[in-house]
C-alpha cells in the first residue's frame, strides 16, 4: 500500500472525506500509477496519436551500401549494388482513414471483386462487414504496429510514428 | 481543421535529365471546381439517361462507381475527406540512377 492510499484512508477513517470521495480518490490514483511515466502525449495512456504510416524498403547495411542523412529522410549512398532501390512512403493516417470510409461508397459488384482479389492473396476480409467502429478499431490497432522484416539484401519496415 | 493539399512536389530524376515541379493545387482547385460546375449540367444529364434508360448496366464498372459517388451527396463528401487528408503524403523512390519523389503539402 502506497503513502498516498494511506492519507486517503486514514482522511476517509477521520471522516474528513465521503467514501464516495476516498474511492474517487483511490481510482485517481490507481490510474495516475498505471499510466506510463514521461509520456509527454495525449490522453490517458500518455501515448501521443500516431499520425503517418510509413513503408520504408532500404538495402540491408553491411551488405555492400553505406548510409547517410539527405534533406531530412532516410537516403542510402549504393557503392555496388545498382539495382538497389530505397522506398519511403508517408501515408497520413488521416487518408487511410477516409480512404477506407471511401471503400462503403463501393458497388456491391466491385466489393465482391475486391475480396476474391484478396482472397486470392491469401487475405481474408470481407468488406461488405465492415462497420465504421471496426475502421477505428482498425486504425487504432496499427499504433502497436510494427513489421520489420530482413532478408539478405533488403529492410522492409512498416510502422506509424 | 482539415483542409485541402496547397502544394504537390514532384521530382523525377533519370540517368540524364532531371525534372522538378511545385505543382500549386490552391490555384487547381478552384479552376476544377469551375470546371465541374460548368460539367454538372452534362453529368446530371449523363446519370438521367444511364438511371432512366436503364442503359448503367452496359457501362464498366469504373464509369458506374464514378457515376455513383459524383452522383451522391455522401460520395462528394467522402471523396473532399480523401482530397482533405491528402496533406503529408509523400512517396519516394529511387536507385543509384533513378528517382521519383511526390509530396503534398
Amino acid at each position: 500500500m502506497s503513502e498516498n492510499q494511506k492519507k486517503i484512508l486514514e482522511m476517509l477513517a477521520t471522516k474528513k472525506i465521503s467514501v464516495d470521495e476516498a474511492y474517487r480518490l483511490l481510482n485517481a490514483l490507481k490510474t495516475e500509477t498505471d499510466a506510463p511515466e514521461g509520456g509527454g502525449g495525449a490522453g490517458m495512456t500518455g501515448k501521443p496519436k500516431p499520425k503517418y504510416l510509413r513503408v520504408c524498403v532500404a538495402p540491408r547495411r553491411g551488405h555492400k551500401h553505406e548510409g547517410h542523412e539527405h534533406e531530412g529522410h532516410e537516403r542510402e549512398k549504393h557503392e555496388h549494388d545498382e539495382e538497389a532501390e530505397l522506398v519511403n512512403v508517408r501515408v497520413p493516417m488521416a487518408l487511410i482513414r477516409s480512404g477506407m470510409k471511401f471503400t462503403s461508397l463501393l458497388p456491391s459488384e466491385a466489393r465482391d471483386k475486391v475480396n476474391d482479389a484478396l482472397h486470392e492473396k491469401g487475405i481474408n476480409l470481407d468488406m461488405r462487414n465492415m462497420k465504421p467502429e471496426d475502421l477505428e478499431e482498425i486504425i487504432e490497432a496499427l499504433d502497436d504496429l510494427e513489421v520489420n522484416v530482413v532478408n539478405e539484401k533488403e529492410v522492409v519496415r512498416v510502422f506509424v510514428e | 481543421m482539415k483542409r485541402p493539399p496547397v502544394l504537390m512536389r514532384v521530382q523525377i530524376r533519370g540517368e540524364e535529365r532531371k525534372f522538378r515541379l511545385w505543382l500549386p493545387l490552391f490555384l487547381l482547385l478552384p479552376l476544377a471546381l469551375v470546371t465541374l460546375i460548368i460539367l454538372l449540367p452534362v453529368i446530371l444529364v449523363a446519370i438521367v439517361i444511364v438511371r432512366v434508360t436503364g442503359r448503367g448496366r452496359r457501362l464498366s464498372l469504373v464509369a458506374r462507381t464514378s457515376l455513383g459517388i459524383l452522383c451522391s451527396v455522401r460520395g462528394i463528401r467522402a471523396a473532399f475527406d480523401v482530397l482533405c487528408s491528402m496533406p503529408g503524403l509523400r512517396i519516394d523512390v529511387c536507385n543509384n540512377k533513378e528517382r521519383v519523389y511526390v509530396s503534398i503539402i
